[in-house]
């Protein structure tokens, strides 16, 4: 199965962290956006007519910040263009301060029906500093208008002064609210960003504080029911992401709108972050690619190990010879000797130890080329 | 060539303290004799290495022929060879002097006499030169060009009233210097009729004509077609191409008695000419060889490996290439436990290793690992023999010694007299003998000790500029070797002992060093997936302990809405760091770790 993405790079406002393809002052040019992304996906359509998607995902930025119009006509666009199962997995990024009760509704009748709301602190005073626009008591009500949805909640460890006890606040939160699925992402200061410079200043906790954090993290969600089935990703049983795990499983997906990557037949491409580099190429009737590339022989292996051994459940050996051809044990014997410490192996498949998944990045590399 | 008369040639070269400004004043020796355009000239033109004309040193002769008309109205031809001004390169200095009837000695206005030109000055009057003094930089505010005239009187020994004054910078006076050295170098003497008998004092691989022989020609002459041979060597090779240099190779029919140039002759491999040996000709040979060069031995030995193990051979060709006009260079395999196979290798001094090291990077695109200087120590055992050790590993078991002795140097240190203090601190840390002190003037010391050579390659010349604010100057020559208590520091890894991490010091330094060098290390080693344990050892008995922490977090915790590329490229860029590692044992450490063993007294102190 095969996925779709959309993004949607308008916000209320930037967080301190957020590097990603989000412009809070360029609202304006929403209406030329979406009919442009209407555009893309009708373009792209015959060329992935063979497709069947079982997931598509909205995110941002923040969807939940525009008019629930342009919401509604991406889904309608994508469902007029593309086979979907029926029983797709469709989510919306959702912020705790811009969602109604039009909104929900709007996006229920348009077959929505996954919310992923960015949570991040259960502390006004963190999320402040984070310039979230939303507090503790906006995501209550939000909370209150998905009842019986199924809602994922964003978390983050590794925020200024966070100590454990504010990790559990959170994520009791996040179970009071009605979660069936929690990210817990571990902040990372990017570059330009306003948080990099708290990070040179050595204001943000150490990578082995954040490491203590997601050691309580998971010990706590596990106790509450959520189990890990991926570095950053719990959940209750029977709630794992279907469009997460499509990434992991190394699946194919489709991305839309602007900085949305793609990955269809081997090739790897990803669009422009400019909006209006977009909108120009998509009005001109060509693609918005900025970075395309074609995967080829061993790289499509690593890409595999590096994707599948996130997961918890790491890989089975049939699954690499169905889709390589090649017998992953014999192939790759003497790496597999030099990480044996850190893996659990029998003779179906290979997973990292859990109390390695978090130092995983060293592992990996002992397989690529 | 319109003059190629004898009388009107003259060979010589330029010595100088560092910085005096000796590149300098060829450079403009060369453009006053038009030898280049102005246009042409890149700054110290001599200096062809980029490594050279990044630090601002000279490493290398080079040679350079120039014609200049003199106010007698003649017309002389210069032969100018460059000389390196630091302690290493002495031999190298040796090697061009042999080369030349005259030097000019400059001495920077400012800054005086200091330990190096004393040291080349000597070396010049022990090989017969008439030295041309110079008095440099006096267009400077700080120039004091009267005191170092007389400094020059009283220190050396020469006349200083008539030397000229120049600015090699700013080109004033140049043609004063040109005159001096038409009066006061004489011109070569030889006899064109006599066999030929051709010094060779440098030499280089070109990939078209084979070995570059750089010569000085005694006696007799030599032209295209002739077939020569070395006293040293068994072959004989036919003469290609003879000239001269401009500074680059500028071919010319002959090569006659008192010249100097080059010979190409299709020479394919490196090892069949010896800078130092003589060329003749193999039907008329000359009975006997020019006494060549005393040669010098390596002074400071350090193992390079290739940081990928199947380098190997490139790094043979490498040594071997840069050993061709590097003759103080010598290398022999060796194979360490941890570093798999690489070369011992001896240097002149640690600059040269440097030197060395950043060539094999830069000119042949090797990675290397270089482990801690080490010098030759003598080693008596109980049984009575005698051995040579410059390698840790060698080393042998305490029970088996008798005693040992180390290699210690006696140093000229020149300074202001308010740096007296610190210096005299600096010798004592580092087991210095104090033997002498002279006051040359109000402003200027001269210090004398004998110290021990292995102290010396330990950031002494670092020290020595930190403390006097880079005002000491410093030379050393070889004195022997004196009795000592050495033991072997080892270095152990999560248990086991490191042999590219071994030292031999003095047991006085042995626990200093040994934790010095386990903090250091515990600050280049990256954390890795397990905790590591770093111990300092002396005949098994653990001194110092530090420990790596395990890592506890090294993964991406989101991966960018399917940017899979992005991952992969921070995953290949962590590669990368990796392969810049060695795995010892089942640790991995950073090349510069093998280095750091250097760097551990300027920390700790």
């Amino acid at each position: 199965m095969s996925g779709i993405y959309v993004h949607v790079p308008f916000c209320k406002s930037k967080c301190t962290y957020c590097d990603f393809a989000s412009y809070p002052r360029e609202i304006s040019k929403a209406d030329i956006y979406f009919a442009c992304l209407y555009k893309e996906i009708k373009g792209r359509a015959e060329s992935l007519k063979d497709y069947v998607f079982d997931t598509v995902y909205l995110g941002g930025g923040t969807p939940s910040f525009v008019d629930e119009k342009y919401i509604v006509g991406i889904i309608r666009q994508i469902k007029n263009y593309y086979t979907l199962t029926d029983d797709c997995e469709i989510t919306v990024e959702i912020n705790p301060e811009t969602i109604s009760e039009e909104k929900v509704k709007a996006y229920k009748k348009a077959g929505i029906n996954r919310f992923s709301v960015g949570l991040q602190s259960a502390d006004d005073k963190m999320l402040a500093k984070l310039n979230r626009i939303h507090n503790r008591e906006d995501f209550l009500l939000a909370t209150k208008l998905l009842k019986g949805e199924n809602l994922s909640v964003d978390v983050m460890l590794g925020l200024e002064n966070q100590t454990s006890q504010d990790v559990k606040d959170t994520i009791d939160l996040a179970i009071d609210g009605g979660a069936s699925h929690i990210s817990a992402y571990a902040l990372k200061a990017e570059e330009g960003t306003p948080m990099f410079g708290k990070y040179l200043n050595g204001d943000l906790p150490s990578e082995d504080e954040t490491a203590e954090l997601y050691d309580f993290a998971r010990n706590y969600l596990e106790e509450n029911g959520f189990n890990r089935y991926e570095v950053s990703n719990f959940a209750k049983d029977g709630f794992k992401s279907r469009h997460n795990l499509n990434y992991w499983n190394r699946g194919e997906y489709i991305g839309f709108g602007v900085s949305a990557s793609s990955f269809i037949k081997e090739r790897r491409f990803t669009n422009t972050e400019k909006i209006d580099e977009y909108t120009a190429c998509i009005l001109r009737g060509v693609v918005a690619e900025i970075f395309s590339e074609n995967i080829e022989g061993d790289e499509r292996e690593f890409e595999y190990i590096m994707l599948s051994l996130r997961k918890d459940e790491g890989f089975l050996f049939s699954d690499f010879k169905e889709r390589f051809g090649t017998d992953f044990t014999q192939k790759y014997a003497d790496r597999i000797k030099l990480v044996k410490k850190y893996v659990e192996i029998d003779e179906n498949g290979i997973r990292i130890k859990p109390e390695y998944i978090y130092v995983q990045n060293t592992i990996i590399i002992y397989f690529m080329d | 060539m319109a003059v190629e008369k004898k009388e009107n040639l003259r060979n010589f070269c330029i010595v100088a303290h560092i910085d005096h400004g000796k590149s300098t004043l060829a450079d403009r020796i060369m453009e006053f004799t038009g030898q280049v355009a102005e246009r042409d000239m890149e700054d110290q033109l001599l200096d062809s290495m980029d490594l050279e004309r990044e630090r601002g040193i000279t490493i290398k002769l080079t040679p350079v022929r120039m014609s200049y008309t003199a106010k007698d109205g003649k017309e002389y031809i210069f032969n100018l060879i460059d000389t390196p001004g630091h302690v290493d390169f002495t031999y190298e200095v040796s090697r061009s002097l042999a080369a030349c009837e005259g030097a000019i000695l400059i001495v920077d206005a400012t800054q005086g006499i200091e330990a190096q030109t004393l040291a080349n000055c000597y070396l010049a009057l022990d090989n017969n030169l008439e030295i041309v003094p110079v008095i440099n930089k006096i267009d400077l505010i700080s120039a004091r060009p009267d005191e170092t005239a007389k400094e020059i009187e009283d220190v050396i020994g020469l006349d200083g009233s008539s030397a000229p004054r120049v600015s090699a910078k700013n080109g004033i006076n140049i043609d004063q210097v040109l005159e001096k050295i038409v009066e006061l170098v004489p011109p070569p003497e030889g006899d064109d009729e006599a066999p030929l008998k051709a010094l060779i004092f440098d030499s280089y691989y070109d990939n078209f004509k084979g070995v570059i022989c750089f010569v000085r020609i005694v006696d007799g002459t030599v032209s295209a077609g002739m077939r020569i041979k070395t006293f040293m060597g068994e072959k004989q090779f036919d003469v290609t191409e003879v000239g001269t240099f401009n500074p680059g190779l500028l071919p010319k029919k002959t090569l006659s008695a008192g010249e100097v140039g080059y010979i190409a002759a299709s020479i394919k491999s490196i090892e069949d000419i010896a800078v130092g040996d003589t060329i003749t000709t193999s039907s008329n040979p000359a009975p006997d060889p020019l006494p060549g060069y005393k040669k010098v031995q390596p002074v400071v030995f350090s193992g390079i490996y290739p940081l990928d193990g199947s380098k190997f051979n490139d790094l043979k060709e490498a040594l071997l290439k840069l050993k061709l006009n590097d003759a103080s260079l010598t290398f022999e395999p060796d194979n360490s436990a941890a570093l798999g196979f690489g070369f011992r290798c001896g240097f002149l001094g640690l600059l040269h290793m440097e030197i060395i090291q950043e060539r094999i990077e830069r000119e042949f695109d090797i990675d290397i690992i270089t482990t801690a200087p080490s010098v030759s120590y003598h080693i008596y055992k109980t049984d009575g023999e005698m051995i040579v050790v410059d390698n840790p590993s060698r080393f042998p078991d305490v029970s088996y010694i008798d005693y040992a002795e180390e290699p210690v140097i006696t140093a000229n240190i020149f300074t202001p007299p308010d740096y007296v203090g610190a210096i005299m601190e600096l010798c004592q840390e580092k087991r210095g003998v104090f033997t002498d002190m002279t006051y040359l003037d109000a402003n200027r010391v001269r210090l004398n000790y004998t110290l021990p050579l292995n102290e010396i390659i330990f950031d002494f010349f670092d020290g020595l500029k930190s403390r006097t604010r880079g005002y000491a100057s410093f030379d050393y020559e070889l004195a022997g070797y004196e009795k000592s208590s050495l033991v072997k520091l080892d270095m152990l890894l999560n248990g086991e002992i490191c042999d590219a991490l071994s030292l031999i010091v003095h047991k006085d330094k042995a626990y200093p060093r040994g934790r010095a060098l386990a903090e250091r290390l515990k600050n280049v080693i990256p954390r890795q997936l397990f905790e590591i344990p770093i111990q300092a050892a002396v005949g098994g008995k653990v001194i110092a302990r530090e420990t790596v922490k395990a890592m506890r977090k090294d993964v991406l915790a989101k991966c960018y809405g399917g940017d899979i590329t992005r991952k992969r490229k921070l995953l290949e860029k962590q590669k990368e760091g990796k392969k810049k590692m060695r795995q010892l044992g089942s640790v991995e450490v950073p090349s510069e770790a093998f280095m750091s063993i250097l760097k551990i007294d300027s920390d700790s102190n």
